[in-house]
């Protein structure tokens, strides 16, 4: 575990941006990742199937563009946003809300695994000592260190009230652009993000190769040919993971007539089965 | 002198012949069986009356219920109407190296002793169970189907039971002769009275199904699912919002399985006999039995246990169907102990000093919710539950059971449209093609005791679940991909066969397989 000091070499520049920049920022993993272009992603706990699979798409975009992705390494949209980096081969860079030490002590399971990925290819920091438990205060203080670290901020769900809206707050005040995932009206996890979009502190996200281009990146994802059933499956599971008897309504078909189409998207790995059985797309 | 000396010796003689008839022997036998879980072994019970101080001993150790029986049977011997001989009466439970238990005991202990002192003036030769109450009335035991069964196999020809129990000796084919007390066997013996041989018990009628499939809107793959489970006994998780049906498809199942053949139904019916369960008046169970025991179950309840080991659920459920509602509710501790019997179809209990094997070939039906608030993928419902919570509820159900189950379906809330939809497959029209699934794995299977395809050898899996290329590639790139395990490479052929066997194919097609990956959920 290093402790960079503001006036070292490897210390984020971006930081530097912040009322109050972090002293010393405490860092587990590789402190050259810091410096590199990074985007932010952040969201609610308590995300639906949808803020999953928009979190995880962008940032896999981000990081095979070769850019950073920033986030909180919370449950729900973070940990979305920290497994689609990853998984796309990328850098992510988790900024947490307590002390490293303490942190990892607490973390078990999937997200102590994901912690160690992030490490192992990137960064974990955090702007309190080592042993410092989490409060409510340092969530708050390291939701306005992550929209420091990022060159623009992606809100994707969030609820009245949500921590998310702290980043997107500091993103904004520090000039950075703010971008929100535009959600269903009436959506609890939608409320905030439509806020933002409707009063104008953030832009709507209509694609992902528009913020790609927004940060002069292209995306680089290859079409693959698909037969037109398969698009149109695709399709269908794009607003939510639906069971394969409800895909088949919207398609007009009878559910038999889907099954060797879907096998094969799964098997391919662009629709996954859930533990409850549901189809979703990644 | 010499005069008196043999007067005395002769009065000693008659007071001896006196004391012993000519029928009385001094050392009675009759035949009994014991049951240590379905396991049975023929006991001579031997009795001995002989001269001494007045005392009544039981060896060849029995358990705390046959040492009870000493005072059953004394009281039950007066009480109808007999001398309990004042003198040393011993009993021998033959072989006697091992423990004897229960209540079994009691009419044949009072037989020998009838016959050794005299009061029964024939031998018993037939298999003598039942226990006895203090007033001479016969009652039932437990497990009397397996004993008689076993008796048959050694060349026993009749039985003398409890009336209730008569029903379930016919039942194994045997001249079974019930009682309603220990008076009356003795008259039946001696012949004074002539009590007819039970008749044979017609099977329970079948059971109208609580659900038919009709009953049930909407829900294709669900209904496909648990189709598939019905023909393959394949396992089945259902998960969905509460109130959507979960509960409402699992009772649909046995409306689905086809009646159990003789060989399945005396099986089935033995272990609810040694449960105590048997129904006096259809002793054979007609219909695969469907046990729904509640989440609060214990091991014990589950699997089985206790000292003396009593069968558990999955045995009772036996050549049927295991629901398990609200899976996620139970002890995950209780739940792991599934593992065994569904890997090994049965499940073995030791205790000290004994140890019981029951059969436990039964298809696992479990329904959950998606997560602890229920809503979770409910379109008419926000689910308010953290990521972390779901998972958490979720890993309730160990990876490991998880992997034993075949089918997943997800069974979501029915838009109002469908509900009003007339045009639904009954169970009946189902039943017929699960028939015709099982007539085929039947044949395929003849001679090896396995007859369902979840039952399939690795060996015999390579054999009969051949595909075509371009199946087999579908099948590659999912191991390739780790969607999917050796184990559940085999699993998904399995069941694949069992989709084809519905369809009457002999050869597995792709859809078979896909749809045999989707219904996996990997």
């Amino acid at each position: 575990m290093k402790a960079l000091s503001s006036d070292s070499e490897d210390y984020p520049r971006a930081l530097l941006d912040l009322r109050d920049p972090p002293h010393p920022l405490w860092l587990e993993g590789d402190a050259g990742v810091l410096s590199r272009r990074a985007v932010s992603i952040v969201g609610t706990r308590r995300m639906t199937p949808y803020g999953a699979r928009v979190a995880r798409e962008l940032a896999t975009a981000f990081a095979s563009a070769g850019i950073v992705v920033v986030s909180g390494l919370a449950q729900g949209i973070d940990s979305a946003a920290h497994e689609g980096a990853l998984e796309a081969g990328g850098i992510s860079v988790a900024v947490v809300g307590a002390g490293l030490e303490a942190f990892l002590a607490d973390s078990r399971g999937r997200r102590g695994a994901l912690a160690q990925r992030i490490r192992d290819s990137g960064a974990l920091v955090s702007e309190f000592p080592p042993d410092a438990p989490a409060r409510t205060w340092t969530f708050a203080k390291r939701d306005a260190t992550i929209a420091a670290l990022g060159e623009i901020t992606i809100v994707v769900e969030a609820p009245a009230g949500s921590g998310a809206l702290i980043t997107a707050d500091e993103a904004h005040r520090l000039g950075r652009t703010v971008y929100a995932v535009p959600g269903p009206l009436g959506a609890r996890t939608s409320v905030g993000t439509n806020t933002l979009i409707a009063e104008g502190r953030a832009r709507a996200i209509t694609s992902v190769p528009m913020v790609l281009d927004a940060m002069g990146a292209s995306a680089t994802t290859l079409r693959v040919d698909r037969d037109p059933i398969g698009a149109r499956i695709l399709e269908a599971l794009a607003p939510a993971p639906a069971d394969p008897d409800a895909l088949a309504r919207r398609l007009g078909l009878r559910p038999a007539q889907l099954t060797t189409e879907v096998a094969r998207l799964v098997v391919s790995g662009e629709v996954v089965c859930g533990a409850d059985g549901r189809l979703a797309r990644r | 002198m010499c005069a008196r000396r043999t007067r005395g010796h002769a009065i000693a003689i008659a007071i001896a012949a006196a004391d012993r008839p000519e029928t009385a022997r001094s050392v009675a036998r009759v035949t009994a069986c014991a049951l240590w879980g379905l396991e049975t072994a023929l006991v001579t019970v031997e009795v001995d009356v002989a001269n001494g101080l007045p005392a009544f001993v039981v060896v060849g150790l029995p358990d705390a219920a046959v040492q009870e029986a000493r005072e059953r049977v004394r009281a039950a011997i007066r009480n109808s109407g007999y001398e309990f001989p004042l003198r040393r009466v011993t009993v021998n439970l033959a072989p006697a190296e091992r423990r004897k238990e229960g209540t079994g005991f009691d009419l044949a202990i009072a037989l020998g002793i009838l016959r050794a002192s005299g009061q029964l003036a024939v031998d018993v030769a037939a298999l003598c169970l039942g226990e006895l109450a203090l007033d001479g009335a016969l009652r039932p035991v437990r497990g009397a189907m397996p004993r008689v069964r076993h008796a048959v196999a050694r060349g026993v020809s009749e039985i003398l039971v409890a009336r209730a129990n008569a029903g379930e000796g016919a039942a194994c084919g045997i001249a079974a002769f019930g009682f309603v007390s220990l008076r009356e066997t003795v008259d039946h013996l001696e012949g004074r009275v002539r009590v007819a041989s039970a008749e044979v018990p017609t099977r329970a009628p079948e059971p109208t199904p609580a659900v038919d499939l009709c009953d049930i809107a909407g829900q294709e793959t669900p209904k496909r699912a648990l189709e598939i489970a019905a023909a393959g006994g394949h396992n089945l998780l259902l998960v969905g919002p509460p109130g959507t049906g979960k509960t409402m498809l699992a009772r649909a199942l046995p409306s689905l399985l086809p009646p159990l053949d003789d060989d399945e139904a005396i099986a089935a019916s033995a272990i609810h006999s040694v449960a105590g369960l048997a129904d006096p008046d259809h002793p054979v169970l007609a219909a695969p039995p469907f046990r729904a025991p509640h989440h609060t179950a214990s091991h014990l309840a589950l699997v089985g246990g206790g000292s003396p080991p009593r069968p558990g659920e999955v045995s009772l459920a036996h050549f049927g169907v295991l629901f398990l509602d609200e899976v996620a509710e139970f002890s995950p501790s209780v739940l792991d102990t599934l593992r065994e019997p569904l890997e090994e179809r049965a499940i073995t209990i030791s205790r000290a000093g004994t140890a019981a094997t029951y059969p436990a070939r039964f298809v696992l039906i479990a329904a959950m919710n998606p997560c602890p608030c229920g809503r979770f993928g409910d379109q008419a419902a926000e689910c308010r539950c953290l990521p972390d919570a779901i998972e958490r509820y979720r890993g309730r159900v160990s990876g490991p059971l998880l992997d034993r189950i075949d089918l997943r379906a997800h069974v979501p809330r029915v838009p109002y449209e469908r509900l009003r939809e007339e045009r639904r497959e009954a169970s009946l029209a189902v039943r017929v093609r699960v028939h015709a699934a099982r007539e085929r794995m039947r044949d395929r299977l003849r001679g090896t005791g396995r007859r369902l395809n979840a039952d399939l050898t690795v060996a015999e899996v390579r054999r009969f679940c051949r595909v075509d290329e371009d199946t087999d590639k579908l099948l590659a790139d999912a191991v390739r991909a780790r969607r999917l395990s050796v184990r559940g490479f085999h699993r998904v052929l399995r069941v694949a066969r069992t989709a084809a066997d519905l369809s009457f194919r002999d050869e597995i097609a792709t859809e078979d397989v896909a749809l045999a990956l989707l219904l996996r959920g990997e």
